[in-house]
């Protein structure tokens, strides 16, 4: 029994088959690809690959620039914006390391591509601060040790961000189905929701529901 | 216990700012420019052998550099396995995720297309994936040799440990419990995911790697590279977690560097999420037997266990079963066979040994309560270790006051009934376990320099993991220096600028380290009381290397914990509706952070316990869950809140009498959780996770006889 070469997807692959009105992307089906003699192996470069033009607001700052129609947003963000703040820790929408805020809701980036992004509103861990001055939500996090290997901490504030603009005042269990599409495998759930409750507390002479 | 200054005060993390500002740079945040991006192609199959691999096409297209396969690259990744010789390409390969090539290119989306271009011709061997079946006369031979791995010996024998006769102690005893439990592997699964970026300053090797460990990780790659020690650097700043399977170099480290070498440029190797849950390691499974001797007053008379650990094709962990220590008996033996299997390789998770061995001890000890008619909590207190094997005390233990203060906290004596109280639906039920874990002490360093203005800065090769260490290291400087803590500058994660740390593995860095600093500071200490504080541009610097040994006694962390369940007897679904761990973990450092460890570690037991696992279809080898999704770790909805009691015994050995922790928090969570199962239903689920599918199926049973 003999097989031959590896039947793997890759992720632009899977993007590019999902992702609707991509026509511009076209899709080449991988037998295809493999049949390819090796004579003309170029058409996958880089210079190849189709590339368009969006405008955005990164953070408070309007930005207009090319992105090549395979990147994700998660990849914008890091790759070419270095706001690595925004971590990947599936890069399939499972664990929601890379969530920010789209347009004031949370979103997962690895699950939105680069070209989506025009006319949109993004913002990421590095734009929770405000004139030099953390939020609330980042201070508690801090004073109920929320972090611990700290690799999941950027996702978990912008749910809990995203939870606080609809809901100022969340109870205990909207806090944790808010925040539920963040994974912590240092499980350090019980100090990310009582940070959360802390910040968002009626007594709590701060809201957090001002900024972004 | 006498009260100090800064060691014992809840004190946030020094580094927490940088953390929730997405400042904090961990392994794959940096960037250098020119760097390339490389990919790992795996095998498709569990085992097989390679015939022939083409790389033309993959080699030919625009933007790939270099391409490494077991043909051009004979580097042997020594800490892979510490039995075999396991190369970074293997031929046949082993396991479905077995490395077959790397390629480095341009970009990341290059680097994945070429991994397709590349064809290779595999011939399919058979596989075995069970450790029993692995062990039977017509198993396909996994490793030359035969499939059970050598023990400590060299002999491919199983290793036994004996204490008494065990066959004088059943025969002392009134009753005789006998059964046997069944756990699977479990991956790590810390966020962060395997990255490894390298590049050549001539002929001196930098890896910035996500390792637990960055003396380790260089001296590996030293010695697989063939480079001399201060040839290689190794910079961690910040880590995205491992529990256990960032310790040491790694394939991917080696790979990075070989790649980047080959290449003429920087290398970052990135694992995708599933290559991380089937191509690095998980926690071992394993199959138990039991045999328990008691007394009708409860006494335990022996103990007796046959374990087989399913090690995955490279012996890369120890593969023991361990806990029974918890328990005073006279007569003990154990047999434990570690064996080859095509599964993912197994290795350490938190605790390696520990909640496996514990979960099944415990199990039956309480089903031994149960049929005495013995509250568990008393079973437990007549029964608990008071000397380490019966013959060795302990330096301290306060295991009798984490069972009596966590039952106290639990309400256990209001709230455990006899099993099976319920006739609703919904069945409630209370649940304990506990457990133990070596504390011991040994060689680490520290660094300490002082300038004109009275500013320490702290040398210590720690990567903090997750675990507050550098917190705790800075915490034990100023206690040690007396100084204010805004003193303390810490300087961690570069070889070139710190010396030899124990790696962060057997929760041995607040022991080990922490011992280190105190050292330091004390000469340095005495250096500025005879010297005064340097001139300005000057530094006074003491140097620590103490390699301190216990003598005489054996040294433990204890823990007992306590959970409430819920289970719904109509959907199988099991509910944590109540938690207490108690831990004595000697004086704690830091009760802030320890908090989380003890949270977490119990958390991440708990979801052991209901729903994790590294599934494997039978028929084609290949895992099922390899991914978040489906391996089910916990999640903000599943997380019950944990209540923590401290036991802080005083410990004259450790720094300030600090002992282990990280790791002793999940290993009796398991245990709890299916104790409070048994509790609630008089029903026990022998294999997990216990899924719902486990849970309906005991419910079930004898209700169609």
């Amino acid at each position: 029994m003999s097989r031959k070469a590896s039947s793997k997807i890759s992720r632009r692959r899977f993007v590019e088959g999902t992702g609707a009105g991509l026509a511009a992307a076209a899709v080449v089906p991988l037998h295809a690809q493999q049949q390819k003699p090796a004579s003309e192996p170029a058409a996958l470069a880089a210079a190849s690959v189709p590339r368009t033009r969006v405008k955005f607001t990164i953070n408070g700052v309007a930005r207009s620039m090319e992105v090549e129609d395979r990147w994700t947003l998660v990849e914008l963000l890091r790759d070419h914006l270095n706001l690595t703040g925004t971590k990947i820790g599936c890069d399939r929408g499972e664990c929601g390391a890379c969530t920010v805020l789209l347009d004031g809701k949370s979103v997962y980036s690895c699950c939105q591509l680069a070209v989506w992004m025009d006319g949109k509103t993004i913002v990421t861990v590095e734009g929770l601060a405000q004139s030099g001055k953390i939020d609330p939500l980042q201070q508690a996090f801090i004073d109920h040790d929320g972090p611990q290997c700290g690799f999941c901490t950027s996702g978990q504030l912008m749910s809990a961000k995203a939870l606080v603009l609809r809901n100022p005042h969340p109870t205990r269990e909207e806090v944790r189905a808010g925040m539920t599409g963040n994974l912590c495998r240092c499980s350090n759930y019980n100090h990310y929701v009582e940070a959360v409750l802390a910040a968002t507390a009626k007594s709590a002479t701060a809201g957090s529901g001002g900024n972004a | 216990m006498s009260a100090l200054n800064s060691v014992g005060r809840p004190t946030p993390r020094i580094d927490a700012l940088k953390r929730v500002t997405g400042a904090a740079t961990y392994t794959a945040d940096i960037h250098i420019p020119g760097m390339l991006y490389a990919r790992v192609l795996r095998s498709p199959h569990p085992h097989a052998r390679i015939r022939k691999i083409d790389v033309s096409k993959a080699q030919a297209l625009a933007g790939v550099k270099a391409i490494l396969t077991r043909e051009n690259c004979e580097i042997v990744w020594s800490s892979g396995d510490t039995r075999n010789k396991r190369y970074l390409f293997n031929n046949p390969v082993r396991f479905a995720g077995d490395t077959v090539a790397a390629v480095a290119a341009v970009d990341r989306h290059t680097a994945e297309e070429a991994c397709l271009l590349i064809e290779v011709d595999y011939e399919i061997l058979p596989f075995v994936l069970e450790p029993e079946d692995a062990l039977q006369p017509d198993a396909p031979e996994i490793q030359p040799g035969g499939n059970l791995s050598p023990n400590n010996q060299g002999k491919h024998e199983p290793t036994i440990e004996r204490r008494g006769d065990v066959e004088e102690g059943f025969k002392a005893a009134d009753h005789i419990f006998e059964d046997h439990y069944q756990t699977p592997h479990i991956n790590n699964a810390q966020l962060e995911p395997r990255a490894s970026m390298a590049h050549w300053e001539g002929d001196k090797l930098i890896v910035y790697a996500s390792t637990q460990g960055i003396a380790n990780c260089r001296s590996d790659i030293a010695k697989d590279m063939g480079l001399p020690l201060e040839k290689v650097e190794v910079i961690c700043q910040y880590m995205g977690g491992g529990f256990g399977n960032k310790n040491q170099c790694h394939d991917f480290d080696l790979m990075a560097a070989e790649l980047s070498k080959r290449a003429g440029a920087p290398v970052r190797l990135e694992f995708t999420r599933k290559e991380d849950f089937t191509a690095v390691h998980g926690r071992w499974p394993t199959v138990q037997y039991y045999k328990v001797g008691v007394k009708n007053d409860g006494t335990l008379t022996a103990i007796q266990m046959r374990g087989y650990s399913g090690m995955g094709p490279y012996r890369k962990g120890a593969g023991d079963i361990s806990g029974a220590e918890v328990y005073q008996v006279p007569h003990f033996e154990k047999t434990s066979y570690m064996v080859y299997t095509n599964k993912a390789v197994s290795a350490n998770f938190r605790a390696p040994a520990y909640p496996q061995g514990v979960f099944a001890l415990e199990s039956i000890m309480d089903d031994a309560a149960h049929a005495l008619k013995i509250d568990p909590l008393e079973f437990r207190l007549r029964n608990f270790t008071r000397k380490f094997r019966d013959q060795q005390p302990y330096s301290s233990s306060g295991l009798e006051q984490c069972l009596r203060r966590g039952a106290e906290k639990f309400g256990w004596k209001q709230r455990w009934r006899p099993a099976a109280s319920d006739a609703g639906p919904v069945k409630r039920g209370v649940g304990m376990g506990m457990g133990m874990f070596p504390s011991s002490l040994g060689r680490s360093n520290a660094i300490i320099r002082v300038d004109s203005k009275g500013n320490y800065y702290l040398h210590v090769g720690v990567t903090d993991c997750g675990t507050a260490a550098k917190t705790t290291m800075a915490l034990i400087a100023a206690e040690a220096l007396e100084a204010p803590l805004s003193r303390i500058n810490v300087v961690w994660g570069d070889t070139d600028t710190c010396p030899y740390s124990v790696g962060e593995s057997g929760s041995r860095t607040t022991v080990f380290t922490g011992q280190a600093v105190i050292e330091a500071a004390k000469d340095l200490k005495k250096q500025i009381a005879e010297k005064g504080l340097p001139k300005p541009g000057e530094f006074w610097r003491a140097d620590a290397a103490p390699n301190p040994q216990l003598r005489d006694f054996a040294r433990y962390s204890f823990c007992a914990h306590f959970a409430e369940v819920e289970v719904d007897a109509e959907t199988g679904h099991i509910r944590v509706a109540k938690f207490v761990a108690a831990h004595d973990s000697g004086r704690i450092v830091n009760p802030l952070t320890a908090e989380s460890q003890v949270k977490g570690g119990a958390t991440t037991g708990i979801g052991m316990a209901l729903h994790e696992q590294l599934l494997y279809d039978r028929r084609s080898g290949l895992p099922l869950t390899a991914g978040y999704y489906n391996a089910r770790i916990m999640t903000h909805m599943d997380a019950p809140e944990i209540e923590v009691v401290w036991v802080e015994t005083e410990d004259p050995y450790g720094p300030y009498g600090a002992k282990t922790l990280g790791e002793p928090t999940i290993i009796p969570a398991v245990a709890a959780v299916a104790n409070a199962f048994f509790n609630a239903t008089g029903k026990r689920v022998r294999e997990l996770p216990m899924t719902r599918d486990k849970v309906l199926g005991v419910l079930s049973e004898g209700a169609l006889a």
